[in-house]
């Protein structure tokens, strides 16, 4: 019997203890980004959006560079005003042809053509506006929020704009800089940034004064290392909440003012346009009408569900 | 309370000046102020030099500048000399004349006085050479004038629009001297059979009288003057075009002020309430019809306003949508991940994310295939019907969002410790969202209901453009269009005070709802 446990005392070896490996904790490794990924392609429907986008995308810019989109192109030729598709493609010689494959406009102007062409703009639009207002209204707001100096000044700037419907503000910023792509761009942002920035200013006001910020300001950490452990983190999944109802909303602002007569230049491709101009007729001619409606409908809402989706996977709550 | 109530009217009132102030500035500086002749008949008639003229008495009426003219000079100058037939004195008319030679008029000496007596009150003198053709003929329309002008600041306009936004009639408003009698009084009204508040001296004859239209009791007192319509509605005040019913003329058996007592009636769509004082001398037709110098009238127009069309619509659909949203969104939380639920939300995406523009055209086209309902207002048989597709436009997205946010707050209350402590005393669930959720959700959105209401004043663009219904809704959009600036300020001052007015009333209504909530303190809570 004692013999027994002396071979098995002998199988053993003693080892000294490690006090660098006794410090570690043996959780699960946990990266942040790789579970936001993980949860948001848990949900197949986001692929499917995903791959709807991509498509979008490429169609949008790739479509106008092979089918170059000129309204004017036929407009001498009254023949070729409002054709159906069947009749289009019939008129410019016979047999499938994609640029005719959804019939003419008012002004002989290829629908198809017109829709890819006039999606460029309205992403490009989108996600130059989204970039400029967010990045402004983050950093002021992050500025905004830590400074109580600089709140005081603001917030009187920002009751006396915030007062003003928006709708009044960009019409009658679009109507005194005129409708450029540009200055459209510079009319949704001159102000657009402000309601960004008081949003970003609350959150951040109260993450600055949660128990761990100040546990580790007392400790001494430095202002750029409290930004971007202990804020950033918490803020990201209300950036992409707030990025996801933003895009769409240029989008749908682009449309409505183009729309009411105040929009882009006629230089310009727009879907609002092409549903201006073919709103009046929309029973009789359908084809110049539901086409770009759907193309913004099926942006904003593949740009809206997509972005809620990631929201709720940013949200590190939704990670276990 | 009382302080902090006048502080927040104070810093509204400042805002909604900063506001009018900074549109009035890049109204009127940056956009060139020729535009509002693009779509002028009249200027288009004219040509050449009367083509200015007429510039600068348009620019004059509009408030850019203040101007007077060379002829108006010599009138006051002849007339107290020789009377009425100044005109034919031969001092006149060289004086007249003189300035029709471009080389020579300087030399006149009734040219140097007006010259040296406007640039004196600080009007500056123009001169418009006359317009020769290569023969030296002056062309049609060519003739010179001389005017002295004076541009006004854009503080000068923002302080006159201020000032005369709010006018009260009194006795000494008509400066006739040929009126001797004055005063106020209540009298018998011979066109509504009750007592009307009567006045001589006054702009309008009758200051408070009652009639069978809505709101039934009207004043001519005070006036609210938020700007002239430039181009859309030329030269008519804003608040007459917002107000007067869009139908047509009424033609009712009427009589006019000299014949009551007698039987002789009339058939006339005149609003003898409306009577207003002219200057001129009556015509013999009008002494016939009219005791005083009260002759001018408006029509009596049927049907609704513009302002009275958008409000009764918005406020329906309002009503409806608070009706139907805030139950279905108690609903959707109450089986919360549900079939219910999931449909909930795939509408409040919907809602959400596509485009305003697109939903309501759905709504038109299958509104008017499946229910056969009227698509354009104008065109339809029974004019009650013209209302229920932009009514269903308006509030199918505003039952979408109440949905979002009642669901959401909703969720967000279920796992109060009030709710666990109800639900450990044995209430019953339905107890328990009536009682206890319901309202607790509802006080997030009590603060918007002002603006609900206060909005439906502005109108639904897009739904009135799309059903072409004669509302307020594109006032400002048509007046972006048309550049008419005039329209663009008035609308300014108007959904900005709304909007203020609506924040104000929001957070009143918040804090009499939840009594937790403070509007004065700073302490608590306040960031």
């Amino acid at each position: 019997m004692s013999e027994n446990i002396k071979t098995v005392q002998n199988d053993f070896d003693f080892i000294d203890i490690n006090s660098i490996q006794a410090e570690k904790i043996t959780a699960p490794r946990y990266s942040y980004w790789a579970s936001v990924f993980r949860v948001f392609f848990k949900k197949k429907i986001n692929i499917l959006l995903i791959l709807l986008f991509v498509l979008l995308i490429a169609c949008s810019f790739i479509i106008p560079a092979i089918i170059p989109y000129n309204s004017y192109e036929n407009v001498t030729d009254a023949k070729t005003y409002n054709l159906t598709p069947g009749a289009a493609m019939e008129y410019f010689g016979g047999g499938f042809n994609l640029k005719w494959i959804l019939g003419t406009g008012g002004q002989g102007n290829s629908i198809f053509a017109g829709i890819w062409a006039s999606a460029r703009t309205s992403l490009l639009l989108a996600v130059i506006c989204a970039a400029i207002n967010m990045t402004v209204g983050i950093v002021v707001g992050a500025i905004w929020g830590y400074s109580k100096r600089l709140d005081q000044i603001l917030l009187m700037l920002y009751n006396t704009i915030a007062n003003v419907p928006y709708i009044l503000l960009i019409s009658v910023l679009v109507y005194i800089i005129g409708s450029g792509f540009w200055s459209f761009v510079f009319a949704l942002t001159v102000t657009g940034w402000l309601s960004i920035a008081y949003f970003f200013r609350t959150q951040v006001m109260i993450i600055r004064d949660r128990e761990y910020s100040l546990a580790s300001r007392c400790l001494g950490t430095p202002i750029n290392r409290m930004i971007s452990k202990n804020m950033l983190p918490f803020l990201t999944s209300v950036i992409v909440t707030f990025l996801a109802t933003e895009l769409p909303s240029y989008i749908s602002m682009e449309v409505f003012l183009s729309y009411i007569g105040i929009g882009l230049s006629a230089e310009v491709p727009s879907l609002g346009k092409m549903i201006q101009e073919a709103q009046g007729v929309f029973m009789n001619y359908w084809w110049e009408f539901w086409p770009p409606v759907i193309i913004a409908a099926a942006i904003t809402i593949i740009l809206y569900v997509l972005g809620q989706n990631l929201a709720d996977a940013t949200d590190p709550r939704t990670h276990m | 309370m009382k302080k902090y109530l006048g502080k927040r009217i104070l810093l509204s009132i400042l805002s909604l000046i900063i506001v009018v102030g900074t549109v009035m500035l890049l109204v009127f500086t940056v956009i060139n102020r020729n535009v509002i002749f693009q779509m002028d008949d009249t200027w288009n008639k004219k040509s050449n030099n009367d083509r200015i003229y007429y510039e600068y008495t348009m620019y004059s009426k509009y408030g850019y500048l203040d101007f007077t003219d060379y002829s108006n000079f010599l009138k006051n100058k002849y007339e107290p000399l020789y009377g009425s037939e100044y005109t034919k004195n031969a001092d006149y008319k060289a004086d007249k004349a003189a300035i029709q030679d471009e080389n020579t008029y300087l030399e006149n000496a009734s040219v140097q006085e007006f010259i040296a007596q406007n640039e004196e009150k600080g009007f500056k003198a123009t001169y418009v050479a006359p317009a020769r053709a290569k023969s030296g003929k002056v062309k049609t329309g060519g003739n010179a004038y001389l005017l002295a002008v004076h541009e006004k600041s854009v503080f000068t306009r923002l302080w006159d629009y201020f000032t005369h936004l709010i006018t009260l009639e009194t006795t000494r408003d008509v400066t006739d001297p040929a009126l001797t009698e004055r005063y106020i009084r209540l009298e018998k009204d011979p066109y509504s059979g009750f007592y009307a508040l009567v006045g001589s001296g006054t702009t309008h004859k009758y200051l408070l009288y009652v009639d069978g239209r809505f709101p039934f009791i009207h004043q001519n007192f005070l006036h609210l003057n938020i700007g002239t319509s430039y181009t859309r509605y030329r030269g008519q005040e804003i608040t007459d075009v917002i107000h007067r019913p869009v139908g047509d003329q009424v033609k009712l058996k009427s009589q006019y002020p000299a014949k009551l007592g007698t039987d002789e009636y009339t058939e006339t769509a005149i609003d003898f309430h409306s009577l207003t004082y002219n200057y001129n001398p009556r015509t013999a037709s009008e002494e016939k019809q009219f005791p005083d110098q009260y002759t001018n009238y408006s029509y009596n127009y049927g049907g609704l306003s513009m302002i009275e069309n958008s409000f009764v619509m918005g406020l329906i659909a309002t009503l409806i949508a608070y009706l139907l949203g805030l139950p279905l969104g108690i609903l959707m939380s109450r089986y919360k991940d549900g079939l219910f639920d999931k449909l909930g939300n795939a509408y409040i995406i919907f809602i959400m994310a596509v485009p305003p523009l697109a939903y309501i055209f759905l709504f038109a086209s299958a509104g008017t295939s499946l229910l056969h309902l009227p698509y354009k207002f104008a065109n339809a048989q029974v004019k009650i019907t013209a209302y229920v597709l932009p009514i269903i436009s308006m509030a199918l997205p505003s039952i979408g969002g109440l949905m979002k946010w009642m669901r959401r707050y909703m969720i967000d209350q279920m796992n109060s410790d009030y709710v666990k402590f109800a639900r450990a005393e044995g209430l019953s669930e339905r107890e328990i969202y009536r009682k206890h959720i319901s309202p607790n959700a509802m006080i997030y959105l009590v603060h918007g209901i002002p603006a609900n209401i206060l909005g439906c004043l502005v109108g639904a663009i897009v739904t009135e453009r799309v059903y072409s219904v004669p509302g307020v809704g594109n006032l400002l959009t048509t007046a972006l269009a048309g550049h008419d600036n005039g329209i663009i300020v008035a609308c300014t001052l108007f959904y900005t005070t709304l909007s203020l007015i609506s924040v104000i009333l929001g957070d009143l209504l918040l804090a009499k709802k939840d009594p937790r909530i403070s509007l004065t303190t700073s302490k608590g809570g306040g960031r």
